[in-house]
């Protein structure tokens, strides 16, 4: 019984838990895609730019404008050193009507690092999040705290199908619209000269909907999108 | 007597209060009943009902103030509705109510504005009076709040949070009318104004105020935030955002068709003919993409290069001769006719090139400085531009012995492209570098712009013959799009996956569409139309890929040379039987006239 559990146990450390880094990496492509999705489904950038790539099982719309993709490019360098180190509190995609400059639309991600993943503290945290998340993983009460790459993939999917379903009540986005990115960066991170020192550009009044999330062995994302109140 | 007196205040009243009282015709025909009705009811209802009314309004006011002046409307309503029940009436009853009736409404009305504005503020402040005892309570929890800082720092920063959020909630309901509500917030405001006034950071305190939470799990969160936000900032990606290529219009994205347009159009689509009008063997015909031995002139001939001859086949009789013969070291890479359709140049694989006569069968004269093969050439009026090999593009004076007139660096890699635009300002060049460089005729230094959208050769390159600036671009197997270029501001204003091999594009002159020939894995010819980019028709038009294509000068006909050593003839942009080919024969006839100016030495 107990080699046989040792095996187990052993099979289990082989089904590729994330590392940090790893972790880092996977939260900083979710961004990557989420702004792409938003970008898309908000129509800051017109459908005809877009592509459909194969991501987490689903069909993601990438833009194929050169000079949208370089400019995310940038971002998401700087982001996945930031994230490396686990710099980032939030990362905020706000759009603004291009006419008034007024802020209509507010996707805020916020990022929970968990400092040690092995830690028992951790498995508590990631067993609540489970419970509040995945009812799907909850169901199968595994003790080990740290998810598959499938059930994270799970996770992400089910978030963006969310983000793409909120077009239905999210208002109307009347005019042209562009975009900025936001980062709630610690305090000490290092700022290449591209990043500057911003407001947090919320929305005066607005009306905010808590979405889905996911989280890894060591990050945990929750999005909350953020809308002004159409009159 | 009376009645005539009676009458006109009564219609000048109806034209004052709302135009509902169109319906002051129903009284002119009166039914009994109503007659009886009105009778009955406006005697008693004429002067006391409308006080009685005027009163339940003030009573109501201080809860609906907002409304006020849709109610004196509703009043003026009602109260003209019962002037038509007056004007039925008879005789002396009659004619003592409803002048009664109109100075009460005139004056009823008034005094409904004079009470709104006068009392609305009286109300305020009768109301403020015990609402200011509320405050007092509010601001007796945020004392408690005062106390706090015998806690720890952060959860006095918490609570701070917390009790702005509140604020905020009841901040809100203002927005709804309800004056309490905005009393209320006032006096929060004050709390508020009040807490700032503690040791708080004023920036910190701005922070927190903002995210107003719907959950309590949000706030949960938010408290967490407030620990550490203390030492995070907040960072903007500073450079602009590109600009996007086009106004959008989210609804119209939503309501886009999944198949695009082209099941809805199909009824409008027009008959395109699927199989070749005519087709010749072209045996001999080199395979190789990077080439261009395909041209059909002004004058109605097809030139054609087969390993080391050119041919010329009269499409106007039907006759082939052949035109050249190259030495037995080299070959043909390009031909091109001149715009006049009298002289054809022959670029080898030597480098050479070589312009001739076709009319007298003569060679004219040899241009040498490529070292490499000249895949592509290009006539703009004199000048003969001339891609080679090396990634280099020469222009060429054909009228000068030193003809060598710009040397245009950009490429890095073999030249398959070259384009003039019809009035010669800007030029297009694609090579195997996966570039496509537009160049202005009068900087040939730089390009003008350089795309790198392609990842694969760039061979076909077309310009809009209805959109100066309009280019579009092909690019090789690993690529598969069609780019169309705004070549004056430099966007990308289209794109189209093909899904195999663009090797060459060619306008339609008549029809708001391109055709693209393809090779690998379709070797077929496809019509899209510009702007909404839906494929008409897919022609499987050879056995192998199609190499090179071109228009003929009346724009109806397309020609291909394919792989499989044919040369097939297509009508894909037949015209109405209506509409004569006046375009082509105009630009024939104005190339013939340019032709008696050069001279080529």
């Amino acid at each position: 019984m107990a080699p046989a559990a040792a095996e187990k146990e052993k099979d289990k450390s082989k089904v590729h838990k994330l590392s940090l880094k790893g972790s880092a990496k996977l939260v900083a492509e979710f961004f990557q895609y989420s702004i792409h999705t938003i970008l898309f489904q908000r129509g800051v950038y017109p459908a005809e730019d877009f592509t459909a790539v194969k991501k987490y099982g689903l069909n993601m719309l990438v833009s194929s404008d050169d000079q949208v993709k370089a400019y995310i490019k940038k971002i998401m360098s700087q982001l996945d050193k930031w994230m490396q180190h686990g710099k980032i509190s939030k990362l905020v995609i706000v759009v603004t009507d291009k006419d008034t400059g007024e802020h209509v639309e507010r996707w805020q991600f916020d990022v929970q690092i968990f400092n040690n993943p092995k830690s028992k503290k951790s498995k508590s945290t990631a067993a609540a999040d489970q419970e509040n998340n995945t009812p799907s993983a909850s169901n199968t009460a595994s003790p080990d705290p740290s998810k598959t790459e499938p059930e994270i993939q799970a996770e992400i999917a089910a978030l963006f199908r969310q983000i793409t379903a909120s077009v239905t009540f999210l208002p109307q986005l009347a005019g042209d619209c562009t975009f900025n990115v936001l980062v709630y960066a610690d305090a000490d991170s290092d700022v290449p000269v591209e990043w500057g020192d911003s407001d947090a550009k919320e929305i005066v009044n607005g009306e905010r909907v808590q979405l889905r999330g996911f989280s890894t062995s060591s990050h945990r994302v929750e999005t909350l999108v953020s809308y002004r109140l159409g009159e | 007597m009376a009645s005539v007196a009676v009458s006109t205040p009564l219609k000048s009243h109806k034209g004052l209060f709302s135009s509902r009282t169109a319906g002051g015709r129903m009284p002119l025909t009166p039914s009994p009943r109503q007659r009886a009705n009105t009778t009955t009811v406006p005697v008693k209802n004429s002067s006391p009902f409308t006080p009685e009314r005027q009163s339940g309004r003030e009573v109501s006011r201080p809860s609906k103030s907002v409304y006020g002046g849709n109610l004196s409307s509703h009043f003026a309503k009602s109260s003209s509705r019962t002037s038509h029940r007056d004007s039925p009436k008879s005789n002396i009853a009659r004619g003592v109510a409803t002048p009664r009736k109109a100075l009460e409404l005139g004056v009823s009305d008034f005094t409904l504005v004079g009470t709104g504005n006068t009392k609305t503020p009286a109300s305020a402040k009768s109301k403020k009076a015990p609402l200011r005892q509320k405050t007092n309570k509010t601001t007796l929890t945020y004392a408690a709040d005062r106390f706090i800082p015998n806690r720890s720092n952060s959860s006095a920063i918490a609570n701070v949070g917390s009790g702005k959020l509140d604020a905020h909630d009841k901040q809100r309901p203002k927005s709804s009318g309800t004056e309490a509500s905005t009393v209320l917030s006032s006096a929060t405001d004050d709390a508020i104004a009040a807490l700032e006034g503690l040791s708080i950071n004023d920036d910190e305190a701005t922070s927190y105020s903002r995210p107003s939470p719907n959950t309590v799990a949000y706030q949960d969160s938010l408290a967490n935030a407030c620990g550490v936000n203390l030492n995070t900032r907040i960072l903007q990606f500073k450079p602009a955002p590109p600009e996007s290529s086009k106004p959008i219009d989210l609804r119209q994205q939503y309501n886009r068709p999944l198949k695009q347009a082209s099941s809805s159009s199909a009824q409008f689509r027009r008959r395109i003919a699927t199989a070749p009008e005519r087709v010749l063997d072209a045996p001999g015909l080199i395979d190789d993409y990077y080439l261009n031995l395909l041209d059909w002139s002004s004058n109605n001939q097809v030139a054609i290069g087969l390993e080391r001859n050119v041919y010329v086949w009269s499409a106007d009789e039907g006759s082939v001769s052949c035109l050249l013969e190259s030495s037995p070291d080299t070959y043909i890479s390009s031909v091109k006719w001149s715009d006049d359709g009298a002289y054809v140049g022959v670029g080898l694989g030597s480098g050479e090139v070589q312009i001739w006569d076709v009319a007298e069968g003569m060679k004219i004269r040899s241009m040498f400085g490529h070292d490499t093969r000249v895949g592509v050439m290009g006539w703009n009026k004199h000048i003969l531009s001339t891609g080679a090999r090396s990634g280099l593009v020469y222009n060429h004076d054909v009228r000068i012995a030193e003809h060598k007139v710009a040397e245009l660096v950009s490429h890095t890699s073999e030249v398959c492209g070259l384009e003039w635009r019809s009035d010669g300002a800007q030029l297009a060049t694609g090579g195997n570098d996966n570039l496509v460089s537009i160049w202005d005729a009068r900087s040939l230094a730089v390009p003008k712009f350089t795309k790198t959208n392609h990842k694969a050769a760039v061979k076909a390159l077309s310009w809009c013959p209805w959109n100066m600036n309009l280019l579009a671009t092909g690019g090789g197997s690993y690529d598969r799009h069609i780019h169309f270029w705004n070549t004056t501001s430099g966007a990308r204003v289209n794109s189209i996956d093909t899904g195999s091999q663009v090797t060459s594009l060619r306008w339609s002159t008549s029809y708001r569409e391109i055709v693209s020939s393809s090779g690998f894995p379709d070797n077929s010819l496809s019509i899209w139309s510009y702007p909404t980019l839906v494929r008409n028709v897919e022609i499987p038009a050879h056995e192998s890929r199609v190499l090179h294509s071109c228009l003929s000068p009346d724009g109806q006909m397309l020609a291909t040379a394919a792989a499989d050593e044919s040369l097939k003839f297509w009508k894909v942009f037949e015209k109405k039987a209506g509409a004569a080919a006046g375009v082509g024969a105009s630009g024939s006839s104005g190339k013939a006239e340019m032709a008696k100016q050069m001279t080529i030495r």
